[in-house]
Order: structure tokens, then C-alpha cells, then sequence
């Protein structure tokens, strides 16, 4: 799944510079909800805390 | 003013690339980054985006306040996710006689670093916002910027392949990360790592 986020932010990258600036904010959004979810596993599931 | 603001965009994305090519030496030298270490990757490189989004637009046209605000916002974003993570793992060491998850950098942890990092973000994208242009503006110095995004596009690319080297064809990271899962997914051994000692700090 890391992999996964790091190729969102990759093609989010590519999309902005090839000036597909609708396509990147999609990949972007994508990517902070990906990277969101992996952190919420991280610290729930294996890492557990209590606030 | 203009030229300030191309110059400050380019200086925040080779600012946080250098704090990423640093972590990425760090891992060459044998600091396997932890889960969360990744993840504050993932946000560094998102806070990034911000200010390579307004430079490849101004590839093409003109720019205005607008484009200045979704940018920078973006990188407001990015930047609290990142700190909340970066955050998270200082509370994990937080308490006296902690040795910390990886060797020291200047004095502190990659973590604490990265929390630094975020909060400046914040802070640079901030006061940017209060200098918005009052019309549309062309921003110089585009094959430099051209340059500049191109190092951040190819730092993330870096990271890409070394977190599948570290992943392999599994779901998630370990907690402690001890070697590069792909090698043996592949069936390419390598000399067992030592044990972990009984006291492996926790990422």
C-alpha cells in the first residue's frame, strides 16, 4: 500500500506538470485519503494508543 | 515581488527535498525507516506539491491570487497530516530513557525533524498567503523551476522504488523494518540480519 501512495504521488507530479491540473488534485486528494487510512492502521492496529 | 515569490516557491521544494535526500542517506546507511518514517515521507512530498502545482502552472499562463491560495492550502493540508504523524511518533519516545527510533541527527530524532519541517511549512505558507498578488502575474525563472520540479518528481520516484524494495509484495510495513522484504519474496537471500535484542524500540 506504501508503494501504491508513493506511485499517487508520483502521477500526481506528472499530471501537474504535464498541466492536467484537474487530474492532479484528484491524485492529490487520493493520496492524502491513502495516506490517512495506512496512518489510522499504523496506529490503531498495530500500534496501539489511547487518547 | 514576483520574482520573490517564483524564488521563495523554488527555495520551500529544495528545502524539503533536502530533508528528504537526507533521510534517504540515512536509510543508505543502514537506518531502515519505520512505517511512520514513511509515511512523513509521503506528507513531505505532498507539502511539495503545493508550490510545484503554482510553478507548473505558471508554465502556461498567468497566475493570480486564487492560484496562489489552492497551492499553498494544499500544502497547509498536507503539512498538519504531517505533523499529526510526526507527532504521534515524538508521544511514542516522548518518555525520559527512551533511546528513540534510529540514530540522532543533528541532535534530534528524523521525527522530531519532520514535526520542524511541517510547523515551518505551515508557517512559510502562511506568510505567503499574506503577500498574494493583487493581479495576475507571470511568474520568471521557468526552465529553473522546470529544474526544481523535476528534482522533487524524481526524490519521489527514489522513495517509490526504495519503499518496494523495503514492502515486497506485502500490504503493509513491519513495525521494525530489518531488511528489504522484496530480496526474499523474490527468493534472492541475503545473510540473515542479527536477532532483534529484547529491547527493539518500537517506531
Amino acid at each position: 500500500m506504501d508503494t501504491l501512495i508513493f506511485l499517487l504521488i508520483v502521477l500526481t507530479f506528472v499530471a501537474m506538470w504535464r498541466g492536467k491540473h484537474r487530474a492532479a488534485g484528484v491524485l492529490f486528494v487520493l493520496a492524502l485519503i491513502a495516506m490517512l487510512f495506512l496512518f489510522r492502521h499504523h496506529a490503531t492496529d498495530t500500534l496501539p494508543i489511547s487518547l | 515581488m514576483t520574482a520573490f515569490r517564483a524564488i521563495l516557491a523554488m527555495f520551500c521544494i529544495l528545502a524539503v527535498c533536502g530533508v528528504l535526500l537526507g533521510a534517504f542517506g540515512a536509510q543508505l546507511k543502514g537506518d531502515m525507516p519505520c512505517p511512520l518514517c514513511i509515511l512523513q515521507r509521503m506528507a513531505m512530498l505532498l507539502c511539495v506539491a503545493g508550490p510545484a502545482w503554482l510553478l507548473a502552472r505558471s508554465w502556461k499562463r498567468e497566475v493570480d491570487a486564487i492560484d496562489y491560495a489552492q497551492c499553498y492550502g494544499a500544502s497547509i493540508i498536507a503539512a498538519l497530516a504531517g505533523a499529526t504523524m510526526s507527532g504521534r511518533q515524538v508521544l511514542i519516545h516522548i518518555a525520559p530513557g527512551d533511546p528513540g527510533y534510529g540514530e540522532p541527527m543533528l541532535g534530534m530524532h528524523l521525527y522530531s525533524w519532520a514535526f520542524v519541517v511541517f510547523a515551518t511549512v505551515i508557517l512559510v505558507s502562511g506568510l505567503h498567503m499574506l503577500a498574494l498578488p493583487r493581479r495576475t502575474e507571470r511568474l520568471p525563472f521557468a526552465g529553473a523551476s522546470r529544474v526544481v520540479v523535476g528534482l522533487a518528481v524524481a526524490i519521489a520516484a527514489l522513495n517509490m522504488v526504495a519503499v518496494f524494495f523495503e514492502e515486497g509484495f506485502h500490504a503493509v510495513l513491519p513495525d521494525n523494518p530489518t531488511e528489504y522484504r522484496l530480496l526474499d519474496d523474490l527468493g534472492i537471500h541475503r545473510e540473515a540480519a542479527p536477532p532483534a535484542e529484547s529491547e527493539t524500540p518500537t517506531p
